[in-house]
Parts: structure tokens; sequence; C-alpha cells
């Protein structure tokens, strides 16, 4: 810590070297809070999400580490969204979620809105009563996903791990340490309604769980 | 009134420490700490970190003000959504450190719970509402300051934040509320 | 955010010469087949809609077909019947019939080369100045038997889309513009396409033929 100490960091900005930009204007010198109507053109998107699925497929030996480079992808972002959101709250329900479903409400609307202008379709307990930590966040039709046909040879993979990782990072950022993995589940038969959906299964570390009962008894 | 002003990551590893003083009151912003406090303040300012991990998750709320005391120093913390605290360790001059010991007496490491209201400075009480409100501005500010640093491409969590423009805005925050 | 932005710049409408007299209440206007061939020739995708149509050929047929057609559409590009047009009001009708699809296997384009009649061919009144550039020949573009259709359109990578209609099908244009929309968004936005390959794109056939079903049945 001492290399940090006050007095010689203070002066450091001739030492680091740092750039400005040309306009002297940092990142420090602009505002959090973007207008709500902040949109992004969806074709860029569309292929800037391609090279970077292409970009994870170099030299990966199967469809699982090709998730896990999807899922790493988008962990950062998730992490920095948590803190970016919840900036952006009004001052009265800007409070850090500590409890799983408050975690869960968090990234199906606040997350969801802000990455696809819409929230995620549905929020689910797993039933089965051997997997309490289970929880499945449902989206019927990812955006990320819009324009990707998966070849029949790779028909495990849903490059919607992508947005699995980012809810990792939310969960990992907000002590909800969790694995997150992205599944289709939508048929492939003609005239299905949903050929997209993705369920985003969340599975929480055990002691999230631990933690989540002492909470509900104190 | 000296202020010292860490953030610690979430793995208890600091990320940015700052010292300085009160710039109310006809203060200079200059730290006033005795030499030897600069390791130690180091020292309280960790130790509190434990108390911070038992009122995180009774607490939602960003600011958790005064978590903890030991001596003359008192100890506000601010979470943000990602875990990272922000310690702010603050110390009042002599006498009106005896005037809040005074009254709150012996209260050991629980936060002060009924502080003497009779002095409205800023900082002179460390636990009056003045205090408090002037704290969580600066905090506020301070975590405004720290999203756009997290914002960075290049940075990722638990990094050590050397921008010399955010020890600026740390700064002046600090000149601004305190 | 992201905005979904449908809207391609149309930057090569295309030329619709059809002759004969469409009666909208009395026909049935069926799309029979969509052919779509790289830029070396190579077929890359061929799909039927309506059995009946059209004779069946065989896989064989077909990659024979397209790459006659491609070198059919190379010598029709380099045909010239017409005298090298001069018109000063080119600038106006050229945005209208901009039928500015450069082929790629003529090499330089040959100015003089016009064949396709797209271009008004109104004498020039104020004198002839090359000061506008003709556009480069687009070839082939039609072609009209007494039981199809067909339309080509190329792309300014000289991909051709093939399109075989009944000769009675109104509004070719737009049908072949949303197959172009949809072969840029379902194929060209796939992480998974490889740029001159067949074409295999699950999303892509299924829009498509929710698509052309629907004309099909009007």
């Amino acid at each position: 810590m001492s290399h940090l100490g006050p007095g010689k960091a203070v002066s450091s900005k001739e030492q680091t070297g740092l750039r400005y930009p040309s306009n002297g204007k940092t990142i420090y010198h602009r505002p959090l809070n973007r207008t709500k109507t902040a949109e992004l053109s969806q074709s860029s998107f569309a292929y800037l999400f391609s090279e970077m699925v292409t970009y994870a497929q170099r030299r990966v030996t199967g469809i699982q580490e090709l998730e896990k480079r999807l899922n790493l992808q988008g962990h950062p972002i998730g992490l920095k969204l948590l803190d970016l959101l919840l900036t952006r709250e009004p001052p009265r329900s800007q409070t850090r979620p500590l409890t799983i479903i408050a975690l869960l409400h968090f990234i199906k609307i606040n997350l969801w809105t802000h990455l696809f202008g819409r929230q995620a379709d549905r929020l689910e307990k797993s039933s089965n009563p051997d997997t309490p930590d289970e929880y499945m966040i449902i989206d019927n039709e990812p955006l990320v996903n819009a324009y990707i046909s998966v070849p029949r040879e790779m028909s495990q993979l849903n490059c919607a791990a992508f947005v699995a990782g980012m809810i990792e990072g939310v969960c990992d950022g907000a002590m909800f340490p969790a694995r997150v993995t992205a599944h289709s589940v939508g048929g492939k038969e003609e005239g299905e309604m949903w050929p997209g959906k993705t369920v985003f299964l969340v599975k929480f570390q055990p002691e999230v769980l631990e933690r989540e009962a002492l909470i509900g008894k104190g | 009134m000296s202020y010292y002003f860490a953030i610690i990551g979430t793995q208890d590893n600091p990320l940015f420490e700052y010292e300085f003083g009160t710039s109310k009151q006809g203060g200079d912003g200059q730290a006033r700490f005795p030499d030897d406090a600069h390791h130690l303040n180091q020292f309280v300012l960790h130790s509190s970190l434990d108390i911070v991990e038992e009122v995180q998750w009774t607490n939602g709320q960003l600011y958790l003000k005064v978590i903890d005391k030991f001596f003359t120093n008192y100890i506000s913390c601010f979470m943000t959504a990602g875990n990272v605290k922000f310690l702010l360790l603050h110390q009042p001059t002599a006498t009106a450190a005896a005037a809040a010991a005074a009254t709150a007496g012996v209260s050991g490491v629980t936060p002060v719970a009924n502080p003497s209201r009779n002095s409205t400075a800023v900082g002179a009480n460390p636990t009056s509402p003045q205090t408090e409100e002037a704290i969580k501005n600066f905090f506020g500010e301070v975590y405004e300051n720290y999203v756009k640093a997290i914002m960075s491409p290049f940075y990722k969590v638990n990094m050590g934040i050397r921008s010399p423009v955010f020890r600026q805005r740390v700064a002046a925050a600090g000149r601004k509320y305190l | 955010m992201v905005r979904p932005d449908r809207q391609l710049q149309p930057h090569s409408s295309l030329q619709s010469n059809i002759i004969g007299n469409v009666n909208h209440a009395t026909v049935i206007s069926t799309v029979f087949a969509l052919i779509i061939i790289n830029k070396a020739g190579g077929l890359i995708y061929n799909r039927t809609f309506h059995e009946g149509g059209l004779n069946k050929i065989s896989t064989n047929d077909y990659l024979v077909l397209a790459g006659t057609f491609h070198g059919v559409h190379a010598i029709t590009a380099r045909l010239n019947p017409l005298k090298p047009i001069t018109n000063p009001n080119r600038t106006s009708t050229t945005s209208t019939f901009p039928s500015s699809t450069p082929n790629p296997n003529t090499g330089t384009p040959n100015p003089s080369a016009t064949p396709n009649s797209s271009v008004p061919s109104v004498p020039s009144t104020s004198g002839g100045s090359y000061l506008t550039r003709p556009d480069p020949p687009a070839g082939l573009e039609v072609l009209e038997t007494e039981n199809f259709r067909m339309q080509c359109f190329t792309t300014l990578t000289g991909t051709k889309f093939l399109l075989f209609t009944d000769t009675t099908q109104a509004n070719v244009d737009l049908t072949m513009r949303r197959v172009y929309d949809m072969y840029a968004d379902y194929v060209m936005k796939n992480p998974f396409y490889q740029l001159e390959m067949p074409v295999r794109c699950d999303m892509f056939e299924r829009k498509l033929g929710s698509y052309i079903r629907e004309i099909n049945n009007r």
C-alpha cells in the first residue's frame, strides 16, 4: 500500500506519461446518466458479436470451451454494469441487492432493460427439491442470437453464453457467487412460436444459500 | 480535523488511499496526523472491515454511516454494489473529540447511539447529522467518479486506481464537503 | 439498448421489364425457386418453393446451371447493341435506375457496353458529353419464357440472386429486395457462415420459407 502513498501520487501526472484526449475531456468529464433513449444500431452489434464469436472459436477444442470463452467475455461487463446501473437508480431505491430474489429482479428488470430495451420474459425457481440453488431466467428470443444459426454439428452451443457471462458477473460482483449457463429449449419444428427460447440457469454456490437462510432468520 | 480515505477491494485489498484535512472553518486541507499515525490509520481502517461484513447484510443502503470507532478515530463506510468499500477515517481535533467522547461514554466499537447535537460544525462532532450528511455527499461524489473509473475497458476488478484525474476528483470532493 | 434497423439503403433497384399485362384479379402469382450464385460462379444456395412449376433437375444439374448462367451473365455484360449514351439529365435518371452493379467477371467496366436498356435511350439533345460516367454494365437481368420468368440481381460484391417466378408475378423487385435483406441479416451476420461457401443457416431457411409462403398463398 505504501507505493500508493498520498504525498507521491498527487504529483504523478507527469510521471505516468498519461495522455489526455486532445479535447482534454477524460471519462471523468462525462456524465454517468445517459438519456434513456440512447440506442445503438442492432446491425453494428450483430456484426461485432459475430466477430466476437469467431474470435472465441479460434483454437477451441470443444463447444464447452467456446461457451466458456463467451462467458468470460461477458463477465467483466456484468461486474461493471452492476455498479453503473445502481448509480443510475433514483437515490431512494438505490440499495444493494441483499437477497437472491432482489438480485434476480435486478437482473430481470434493470440489466435486461439496459441491454435489450425490455425485461426478461420469466423468472423461475427450480422445482426440483434436490437443487434449491438453481434459478432460471428465461428469454424467448435473445437479442444476441437474432441472426445466428448454429450449425447442426454444434447443436449444443448457445451463443447467449455471452449474456450468461454478464449475469454471472452481476451475481459475482454482488457477492452471490454463481455459475450461469445458457441452454436452448425452443423446439425446432416449423411453426414453433419461440424457436430461439433460451434458459439462463443460475446455480448459486452453497454459501449463498447458507447466508440467505441466516439473513432470513435475523 | 484530519481525514484518511481508502477504497478497499473485494478481497480486502487496498485500491486507493488519500489523506487530507478539513477545508471548513479556515482549514488548509492538510492532514494533521501525528507522524506515527499514518501506518496506524491503515490498521485501524482495515480492522473495521470485520464490522463492515456484519453490517452489509443487514442494511442494503450504500452509505452505512459510522460503523466503527477506535479511541478518537471514527470510521464511516460506503459499500458499492460491487462490494468495494469506501472507508473514511475521521479524527476530530482533540477538544472536539473529548467532548464527543464525554457524551458518548465508553462506547467501545459499537456506533455511538445518541450523539450530542450541540455542535453544528461539520466534522467537529463525528456522529452529528451534519457530519453524516457531509460524508454522505463526499462518498456520493467519489462513487460517481469510481464508477467512471471502472468503466475503463482496461480496468479489471480489484485493480488499484492510479488515475491522477480520479485523485484530483477525490481531493475536490474532500474540499467541497469536508 | 439496441434498436433494430432494418433499412438497407437500396443501392440497386432492379429493373422491371414486365411485358405481359398483369391482371391481379385473375392470376395466381407464384415464386418457384431461388438460386444464389457466389462471385466465382459456384452454386451456394438453391431452394424450390413450389412443386410443379418447374422441372425437377438433379443437384449436379443445378451446379451446371449456376456455372452456365454465370458465364452467360458475363457475356451479356459485354454485349453492346447500343451506342454510348450521353444524357445530360443522367444524374437524375440514374437515381431511379441505378443498375450500378459492377460485374467482377468483366474486369474493367467497358463504358461502351450498355446492353440493358434500363438506361433511357433518349438521345441527347444538348450535345454528347462524357462528364458523367455511364454505369458499368449489369448484364442479364430478366429472362422470360412462356412458363416462367427469371430475374437476376447482382449484389455489389458479385453475388447473384436468381428468382424464378410465374410470368404474371408482380413486384418481383420487392420480393428480391426482401430476400436480399434476409440474406444480409441471417447469412452475413451469422458467425458460422463462411464467405463464398454453401449457405446452411436454419434461421435463413425459416424466415425465407415463411416469407415466400406468404406470397404464394396470397
